[in-house]
């Protein structure tokens, strides 16, 4: 089966003041299979929002391509939906009104809207909050709201642009455990960017490394640990031997990259 | 105790107390300064004259003051005028905002738009509203639209800057998220772009709102037969010391009404914004 979302030697340079340009990604090159849950793991900077963005359709590729089933991507893209770090919701419209946005875009009548938007508040337990504004919600309550919002529009893929990145821990393990549980139901495709391996480790059935600028695939790991799975994982012997093969990659990269630095100066 | 004490406070819950206990007392003790305050002022001035210190010519006291507050209101000149002064500002007003609300939002998504309008605003925004006043009199006498045209020409540029900006200042991740959700031209323009601009589409109607009453104000005190400006204006021509201040005090009470009713209205039409409001 061809996967769903693939990327095919993707290079994206930026202008960066007068005639310099900056290298964010070279010669990229990844795919995501149908169902699958795959988590972008890099360090700042190593140009993994750009390639999400790229995916979304936000930003274009200078060379190479993106594929939504085998056709490319070329301007934004709702079957890949997107959840953002600050998560961007509307501020003016309740949560109900948040979460029912995309279904009112496809133009779903009024009633079978508040239904589902019912349903998917329910999914991310927001019950009792639907009339409130976003402001008045915390982070993590926020981050609920634009999960649900983004499920009810129900798109093929879901692109995750390090979406806990913000939150405290108890939190982010929090939300990481319903995500566990929402991809449990849903089984939707995911591409999950994050710069914490311990993320990338409870999420993803398998974790891309990225190095650092420009950004390149590093290595691929099949993250083996069995599902269904909860935080609690990371009290296993087998997550602990995955991390420190992920760390020593990790390792690896900072070195080639601090080596680097001493090079140019 | 004293402010002193509470910063060397180490116990976060004593200071959370006192916090909290002068939370209470402050505005009580501020309202009864406040009241204070304006019976010293008055006392004084009620001393001045009274004692002679000045001429009653050039300050009448405040008896005399209230006293022809009092006439007027009996009279219902005051009410004519503020009426008359309302009516003209209402109409210009409402007539800039319709203006130039719509001509902002399209200025702030369409930048030729913006190109076509920016020299005309570069140049008539640095003109007070009482320049037009010879042109509007040439153009239009000295009857209602007159009046009207100074409000206008007093506040469309306001509204229409403050609406260009707020319409540009729509965080551009909020449209980015509305089409990664399907949203159409149309839609991002109507879920997106209009209520993101809409806060401050409102404040700059506050803001000018008091613009439009100190145009009106001033039109009237150089040609109109009724206002308050022009009630103003003749009771200085009358000698009538009394009458000017009712008329200034009447000016200032009637702003401050339009003030609280523009007050309302936003907090009407901005549910979103509420809790913001009352939680500082």
């Amino acid at each position: 089966m061809p996967p769903v979302l693939s990327a095919d030697r993707v290079t994206k340079d930026f202008a960066v003041g007068g005639r310099q340009r900056l290298l964010a990604i070279r010669d990229l090159s990844l795919s995501v299979h149908e169902g699958e849950f795959v988590c972008i793991l890099g360090a700042s900077g190593c140009g993994k929002s750009t390639l999400l963005n790229i995916f979304a359709g936000f930003l274009r590729p200078s060379s190479g391509r993106v594929l939504l089933r085998g056709e490319p991507i070329l301007g934004i893209e709702p079957r890949c939906g997107v959840v953002f770090q600050s998560y961007a919701l509307f501020p003016w419209k309740t949560v109900r009104g948040n979460v029912e946005f995309g279904l009112k875009m496809q133009g779903v009548a009024a009633g079978e809207r508040r239904r589902r938007a019912e349903q998917f508040i329910e999914l991310v337990k927001l019950n009792g909050f639907e009339d409130r504004y976003p402001g008045e919600l915390s982070g993590g309550m926020q981050q609920r709201v634009s999960l649900a919002r983004i499920l009810a529009a129900d798109p093929e893929v879901l692109l995750m642009d390090e979406p806990f990145g913000a939150l405290d821990a108890m939190t982010r393990q929090v939300l990481q455990e319903e995500l566990l549980r929402i991809h449990e139901h849903s089984r939707k495709t995911t591409l999950f960017i994050t710069h914490n391996i311990d993320e990338a480790l409870i999420l993803a059935d398998r974790i891309i490394l990225m190095s650092a600028r420009p950004g390149r695939v590093k290595a691929e790991l099949c993250n083996t640990l069995p599902r269904p799975r909860h935080v609690d994982i990371q009290l296993s012997p087998d997550y602990a031997r995955l991390k420190s093969t992920v760390w020593s990659h990790v390792q690896e990269e900072l070195l080639l990259q601090s080596q680097g630095a001493v090079l140019v100066a | 105790m004293t402010a002193t004490d509470s910063t060397q406070e180490p116990l976060v819950a004593i200071a959370g107390a006192e916090r909290s206990a002068r939370r209470f007392w402050r505005p009580r003790l501020a309202l009864l300064i406040k009241i204070l305050s304006v019976l010293a002022f008055l006392a004084l001035w009620t001393a001045a004259t009274e004692l002679g210190w000045v001429s009653p010519i050039f300050l009448p006291s405040p008896v005399a003051v209230a006293r022809q507050a009092d006439k007027l209101m009996h009279g219902g000149d005051l009410w004519d005028a503020i009426l008359a002064s309302s009516r003209r500002v209402f109409l210009g007003y409402a007539i800039a905002a319709g203006v130039a609300v719509p001509l902002g939002i399209v200025m702030g998504v369409w930048w030729p738009a913006k190109a076509v309008m920016d020299p005309f605003i570069s140049l008539l925004r640095p003109l007070p509203s009482i320049t037009w006043i010879p042109l509007s009199i040439l153009w239009l006498g000295i009857g209602e639209g007159q009046k009207t045209m100074i409000v206008f020409m007093g506040t469309w540029i306001y509204i229409l800057l403050y609406t260009v900006e707020s319409t540009k200042r729509v965080d551009p991740l909020l449209i980015r998220a509305a089409r990664n959700l399907g949203a159409s031209d149309f839609a991002i323009m109507r879920e997106v772009i209009l209520p993101g601009a809409l806060p401050g589409i409102i404040s700059g109607l506050k803001v000018t709102l008091a613009i439009s009453w100190s145009c009106v104000i001033s039109a009237e005190m150089v040609a109109a037969q009724n206002g308050l400006g022009a009630l103003v204006w003749f009771a200085k021509d009358w000698g009538n010391l009394a009458l000017v201040l009712v008329g200034m005090v009447g000016i200032s009470v009637t702003v401050l009404l339009a003030d609280a009713v523009a007050e309302r209205i936003e907090w009407l039409l901005l549910p979103w914004e509420r809790h913001r409001r009352t939680s500082t």
